[in-house]
């Protein structure tokens, strides 16, 4: 069953084309990977199918709803952790986790998302003491508090450190054996070729490749993912 | 419903953990008011001054949380994304919106029963004569500057700009709509001014009511219209 459909979808800011004429589709409980240099578009995909922003043409359909005219009703059954997001500095992480669940019909327990996300010792902790990893974490554990079928992770593991990392890698596969659609941007490509099912490569707002990490690296006869991806996107080291 | 009342409750949580904005609504109105009154001389009309000032002072408090407090924390939630990260949720800017006049209405209540509290315990205030009109007059007029504050909160910038905006029109306008100094005592001219600020209604209802005098249909309808319109435009112009 197809979760995801995006089809040409073109986005603009004032005179800068973000993306333009993206398509791509995600399967029921796959882990998509969605990868590429920076600016190349990522972020926007996702804000346009997660309902944060008007794409300026092209269709998307999330769950089999538009994210433009039903974005309520796709917002109780997905979740996101946003790349630029923050909440109040005086916000603990329990009362934060506890209100974000109240914003939905049928959330999750937050108790064990706190467990989950090794977050119980925080509880009490205010979103301003947190570091960078913490943060990362709670944001990862907010995506995940409504219970959401489809979840989009912007750089799921940006500022985790190597052992929180495994964790999460284990927690996201665990989900998607639950059944949960799962999206995930990320740069790191050892994160996306242990973790992904499939992986689209973006670049200039468009799909430049889309297959299985295997298949991807076979293609371009490369040794790796990150060989692979230095051939599509045409970037070397200087 | 349940969302919007973990909003109001965190959101009024974090308000308070605010040290300045607990300081400025609520403890800086009862200081006030200790400080205004060290003479004891009844107003021209007759009227013993803590009559007076304890209505006028909750005007100040409304104005603080409703013009001050709440436009800062708005566009501060919008200038770090953290609405951004609400609206990736089911939440709707209208709960949004709702929350944030609600805990500042609520902080605003509090100050205002400080006052009161401190005007029987210390200063002889008299009992309002029309506990309900009292009570609709606050509502209104906390409503009409709440609607301001959420239509200033949804057009600035970023928090600096907030907060310049809401503190060049808060303290002006207390000082001439006579929610700092009684309106008897005040020349006409600046009664003139002060009279088209939109917290002249709130202060002329509130007074009126504690005083037993008959409330205006006008003055009370202007309030209305007021919350409406500007509560309309925050809605049409909010951004997350
Ligand atoms: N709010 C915005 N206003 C103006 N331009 C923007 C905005 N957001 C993104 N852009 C531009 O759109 C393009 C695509 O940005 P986007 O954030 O989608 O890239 P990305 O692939 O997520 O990059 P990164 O890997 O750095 O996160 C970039 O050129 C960026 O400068
Ligand atoms: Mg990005």
């Amino acid at each position: 069953m197809t979760v995801i459909e995006i089809e040409s979808l073109t986005k603009s800011y004032q005179a800068n084309r973000a993306v333009h004429g993206l398509s791509l589709r995600v399967e029921q409980g796959e882990i998509f990977g969605i990868a590429g240099p920076n600016g190349a578009g990522k972020t926007t995909v996702v804000e346009c199918a997660s309902g944060l922003r008007r794409p300026d043409g092209g269709t998307v359909r999330v769950l089999g709803l538009d994210p433009r005219t039903q974005r309520r009703e796709l917002l109780q059954r997905i979740g996101a952790q946003l790349q630029e997001a923050a909440l109040p500095d005086a916000l603990r992480v329990g009362e934060a986790l506890r209100m974000y669940a109240a914003l939905y019909d049928r959330p999750a327990d937050w108790r064990v998302l706190l467990d989950d996300w090794g977050l119980a010792d925080k509880k009490r902790a205010s979103f301003g003491s947190l570091s960078g990893g913490w943060k990362q974490r709670l944001f990862i554990a907010l995506a995940l508090v409504g219970n959401p079928e489809v979840v989009f992770l912007d750089e799921l593991t940006t500022g985790l450190d190597p052992i929180a990392r495994r964790t999460t890698w284990g927690l996201i596969r665990e989900l998607r054996d639950r059944g949960v659609t799962v999206v995930l941007v990320t740069h790191f490509m050892d994160e996306a070729e242990a973790l992904c099912d499939r992986i689209a490569i973006v670049d200039h707002g468009r799909v430049i490749a889309e297959d299985t990490p295997a298949a991807l690296i076979a293609k371009q006869h490369s040794d790796s993912l990150e060989d692979a991806f230095f051939a599509l996107t045409g970037r070397t080291l200087s | 419903m349940k969302g919007l009342r973990q909003v109001i409750a965190i959101e009024l949580l974090l308000i308070v953990r605010d040290p300045m904005s607990a300081f400025f609504a609520l403890a800086f109105p009862p200081l006030l008011l200790w400080v205004k009154l060290r003479g004891d001389e009844p107003l021209p009309g007759g009227l013993p001054e803590i009559d007076a000032t304890v209505p006028m002072l909750s005007v100040f408090v409304i104005g603080q949380a409703a013009l001050v407090v709440l436009p800062a924390t708005l566009a501060q939630y919008r200038e770090r994304r953290i609405l951004k990260r609400l609206q990736a949720t089911p939440a709707s800017s209208a709960l949004v919106f709702g929350a944030q006049w609600f805990a500042h209405l609520l902080l605003a209540a509090i100050g205002t029963v400080l006052l009161i509290a401190l005007g029987f315990a210390v200063f002889d205030l008299s009992a309002p004569a029309n506990v309900a009109a009292v009570l609709l007059a606050w509502f209104l007029g906390a409503l009409s500057l709440g609607a301001i504050g959420l239509l200033i909160g949804a057009l600035v910038p970023n928090a600096r700009a907030a907060t310049v905006i809401g503190l060049s029109l808060f303290f002006p306008m207390v000082f001439v709509s006579g929610a700092m100094i009684p309106r008897e005592v005040t020349s006409e001219s600046m009664r003139a001014v002060g009279d088209l600020t939109p917290m002249a209604p709130v202060v002329e209802t509130i007074r009126d009511a504690w005083a037993g005098n008959a409330l205006s249909p006008l003055t009370l309808s202007l309030m209305a219209a007021i919350a409406l319109v500007a509560g309309c435009a925050a809605v049409r112009t909010f951004r997350w």
